[in-house]
């Protein structure tokens, strides 16, 4: 029972090949000289190349980065104080409420989400574009990061806030000092979730955005539907390049965390 | 809480600053998530015309002081009378039970191969787990395109073996929307499972072996009640968002793949039917709030 | 210690005293966790809070912190009412039971992180951090961060950090609680020396009382948010206010009986577990007939096979049980009635001339001032 049997393994392997092989080969064929995606036509980098020239795919990716970049950086500030409202404030009036709106966006449908954000905007009369995506990405970002940082701090020891405050520390200056230095790692994670969230999203994009704000997934989306080509294996390589990257470089930075908390 | 009225002075200015401290996060979720669902209600009780924005207006100042109210039922009634809405909400709410059962299984079996695993493994097994969860999902689709169509490489490889002699058609069909949503919600079923059962109490099994229960029936016995808040969380993770998927049925799906979601996109996009968009989006909110409700109970008790 | 403090201030009543908890409530929600609650802590005292857990005492040092709310009542330190200062404003200062070291700071810089938040100058902190780091011998650590150290470190720098501010009152949380046995007598001492070193007012919780009577100048027994005494550790020990303190404060024989009056030896009682009547010499104000207890501790019951030749508070018994602890050992004897006294014995001789054993007849005996008289 307790042992890492033939049933265990088998399981692994199976299960990481399902998850990885679709991955591993559209990466590969990424480098593939032959316009069609089943025959190999040699090693090549074109597609990379003429990546390099599709105006509309460096366009959108530029736009992503920037919607990404801001909508994460707002979302991990105010899903750290989410967060901490939901560990460190005990009971407030409205919490049952709160706490509903921290886990609702993480499994509604996006199609609800994107619809109803969008349909809000048209009725204020705002301007659709980067702005109005950004701003939704903000609003479900913030939630993942708000669960990253309420597991952090449920193996938070609540004295060494109080040992500050006791020591002279004001309430202000011991959240900076002392409690978001601890949690550093864990609202690193969260930023880095939120950017690749922001990176990822299709549905929720293509209902907030307008003219000129064409995010890359939405690219990519049109150009899937016109069918499968090596240029989106290549774009898709480098997007899964990045995230790869950052995940490795968050784990890093978890596992130090982890072991911190296992010496103290 | 009686005591309000004798709340010191440097206490207060500790209560004011909590009480911004809440109301800032609070304040944004309150405007951004929960705001504009009072705007679809509204949308969905009203006409669709050619104008920009393409509905009509709820409420109407004319002459008179008091607006009237021009609430219509209409997009409603429509989604009863139309057949294909009702066929939609059932056929996604079983491909939604059926996949998250699928899932469930392997998810487990790989979850709990992944917690028995030698400790030095599993922190990277874990990051395999992972990693497609942050990989895009649009992407990760998007691979199986090129493997499950008629001419792909599933097909090529089956026919170079000679397991087959036709191409298998799986493109374009319900069973490439079940693939597609096991493998894209995978890792949402795997992590809260994980975290279940790598913190079980070893000796929990080993007393249940001790005392004569052997390793099959301890399975079913100790191991998989002692999980199920893990199983919920990952069935909650799985079967709500997939009740709303869209990119799935629409990349993988074929024309007779009935899927709510993408019911909804199309009423968005092509048709250009808002309150319809809305009223569909309204009842299967409606669906959905009990499981959402029952999925942060869960969280909650899981955190406390 | 200067001169000019007296040994006892509490019983001087000329004494004002440094501390004062006046009439102090503390509810959670419907809970009283404190219960108008009064005490008095004096200047230099080592006070200890000692009680099961549950029991208020560490609810009482956090509202000492300021970390708790008072429900009702107010705190005095030095003559002013700190019950409204937040506790980064209080001049007391903590040390917490998982010591709440900042993980990502060195030795020296949570030792000097209190001084930083009073803007002292530099030079000042790295010499008062230098003292502090010597008192607690840990001058070599000064730059380890806290996963370096080991328990008994960690410990020292909780300490020197609380202490670094010169606190006029010192709270530790169970200072010791993590420490394993041998290590905490060791350090029950060094405690004892910095704080006769400092001169400064210690308030301790703990839940162990052999700790609790190593170390203070008094101890506040609690149960269920109140204080049932306050006294010297000797006086808890040797003359406990009911069963419960003396249940709770080491071992101790309760014999239960009604109250026949006094003669010339002393308090007469009516036991169950004796044929006779027995006698202890404490006097108390009851009458006849009422419900009463002797407290004796073990090691003032004589134990022997031999008849003792004076005939007052005899009781005979068999021995069940030995627990052989090296230098002494107790035994278990049961009565006829079959309740069962415990008696400790120093091991002497290392002959057998003395040596009792199971299922040895025995006699127990004890000295009329021996027994304490409880009323309730």
């Amino acid at each position: 029972m307790k042992k890492f049997g033939n049933f265990n393994i088998a399981a692994l392997v199976i299960g990481f090949s399902f998850l990885y092989i679709p991955i591993i080969l559209l990466i590969l064929f990424s480098f593939n000289e032959s316009r069609l995606v089943t025959v190999w036509g040699g090693f090549s980098t074109k597609w990379y190349g003429e990546l390099m020239q599709n105006q509309g795919i460096k366009d959108a990716a530029w736009v992503t980065i920037k919607v990404a970049f801001v909508s994460s950086t707002v979302a991990t500030i105010l899903g750290t104080i989410a967060g901490l409202v939901m560990t460190r404030f005990g009971n407030f009036r409205g919490r049952t409420l709160f706490s509903g709106m921290i886990y609702a966006p993480m499994v509604m449908p996006e199609v609800i989400i994107g619809l109803s954000t969008l349909l809000m905007f048209v009725a204020l009369a705002v301007d659709r574009g980067v702005f109005t995506v950004t701003l939704a990405h903000i609003t479900f970002s913030m939630c993942y990061v708000a669960v990253v940082i309420q597991s952090r701090m449920s193996s938070y020891d609540d004295s060494i806030t109080e040992a500050a405050l006791d020591l002279g520390c004001t309430p202000f200056r011991t959240f900076i000092l002392i409690t978001l230095p601890i949690i550093l790692p864990a609202v690193i994670s969260g930023w880095l979730l939120s950017f690749t969230l922001s990176l990822d999203d299709l549905v929720i994009a293509s209902f907030t955005s307008g003219p000129g704000s064409t995010t890359l997934p939405m690219k990519i989306y049109s150009m899937v539907r016109l069918g499968v080509t090596p240029e989106i294996n290549a774009v898709s390589t480098i997007l899964v390049g990045l995230v790869t990257l950052g995940v490795i470089s968050a784990s890093i930075i978890g596992r130090r965390q982890k072991q911190n908390i296992i010496k103290v | 809480m009686k005591n309000k009225q004798k709340i010191p002075g440097p206490f207060k200015s500790l209560l004011s600053g909590r009480f911004a401290v809440i109301a800032i996060p609070y304040v944004w979720l309150l405007s951004f998530f929960l705001l504009p669902f009072i705007f679809v209600l509204k949308i969905s009780l009203a006409e669709p015309i050619m104008a920009i924005p393409p509905y009509t207006a709820l409420l109407n100042w004319g002459d008179s002081w008091l607006p009237s109210i021009q609430a219509s039922l209409d997009s409603y009634l429509f989604l009863f009378s139309d057949s294909l809405y009702i066929k939609a909400y059932l056929s996604s709410l079983k491909i939604a039970i059926i996949s998250t059962i699928l899932t469930l299984i392997i998810g487990y079996s790989i979850a709990y191969s992944v917690a028995r695993a030698p400790s030095r493994w599993r922190g990277i097994l874990l990051m395999l787990v992972i990693l497609p969860f942050w990989t895009s999902f649009l992407i990760r689709v998007y691979a199986w395109i090129g493997i499950l169509k008629t001419e792909g490489l599933l097909n090529l490889a089956l026919m170079t073996i000679g397991l087959i002699d036709k191409p298998l058609i799986i493109m374009n069909t319900d069973l490439a929307v079940y693939i597609g949503i096991v493998y894209s919600y995978l890792p949402f079923m795997i992590l809260p499972l994980y975290a279940n059962l790598e913190k079980m109490d070893m000796s929990l099994l080993e007393a249940a072996a001790d005392l004569g229960c052997r390793p099959f029936k301890t399975f079913w016995t100790v191991t998989v009640p002692l999980s199920l808040p893990g199983i919920l969380a990952g069935c909650f993770l799985v079967f709500i968002p997939v009740m709303g998927e869209f990119v799935i049925p629409d990349l993988l799906g074929g024309s007779e793949t009935l899927m709510i979601g993408k019911v909804l996109w199309t009423e968005f996009f092509y048709n250009r039917d808002w309150p319809v968009a809305s009223a569909v989006a309204i009842i299967l909110l409606a669906l959905l709030v009990v499981p959402i409700m029952l999925y942060q109970r869960s969280q909650e008790k899981a955190i406390s | 210690m200067s001169e000019t403090l007296t040994a006892s201030p509490w019983l001087d009543s000329s004494e004002k005293p440094y501390i004062q908890i006046e009439n102090v409530t503390k509810k959670f929600g419907d809970f009283t966790a404190i219960d108008n609650l009064k005490l008095d802590i004096y200047k230099n005292e080592f006070f200890s809070l000692l009680g099961p857990s549950g029991c208020g005492k560490t609810t009482l040092l956090r509202m000492l912190a300021g970390f708790e709310k008072i429900t009702d009542g107010r705190i005095l330190l030095d003559g002013e009412d700190i019950s409204e200062i937040p506790p980064h404003l209080r001049p007391i200062n903590m040390m917490f039971q998982s010591y709440a070291l900042f993980p990502h700071m060195t030795v020296e810089k949570n030792i000097a992180f209190g001084l930083k938040q009073d803007n002292l100058p530099e030079s000042e902190i790295k010499q008062r951090v230098e003292e502090m780091l010597e008192l607690v011998e840990l001058t070599d650590f000064a730059k380890r961060k806290p996963n370096q150290l080991s328990g008994g470190q960690s410990q020292r720098v909780a300490l020197a950090r609380s202490l670094a501010k010169r606190p006029k009152l010192l709270l530790l949380d169970e200072p010791l609680g993590a420490l394993d046995k041998r290590l905490r007598e060791q350090t029950q001492f060094e405690l004892m020396d910095i704080q006769e070193k400092l001169e400064v007012t210690f308030v301790i919780v703990t839940h162990d009382q052999e700790e609790a009577m190593t170390v203070s100048s008094r101890i506040g027994v609690m149960d269920s948010g109140n204080l049932v005494q306050v006294a010297t550790p000797t006086e808890i020990y040797e003359a406990p206010i009911n069963k419960d303190v003396a249940d709770f404060i080491g071992d101790v024989n309760i014999l239960q009986g009604v109250y026949k009056g006094q003669n010339e030896v002393g308090t007469q009682l009516q036991s169950e577990d004796s044929n006779s009547i027995v006698f202890a010499t404490q006097e108390v104000d009851a009458s006849p007939g009422d419900k009463m207890w002797f407290a004796i501790r073990p090691e003032k019951l004589e134990i022997s096979k031999k008849k003792p030749s004076d005939d007052h508070n005899i009781l005979r018994g068999k021995i069940e049980d030995i627990a052989y602890g090296g230098s002494f050992s107790t035994y278990h004897v049961r009565l006829q009635n079959g309740r069962i006294l415990k008696a400790i014995r120093a091991n002497r001789e290392r002959t057998e001339e003395h040596h009792l054993t199971w299922e040895d007849e025995v006699y127990l005996q004890w000295a009329p001032h021996s027994a304490v008289v409880l009323l309730s």
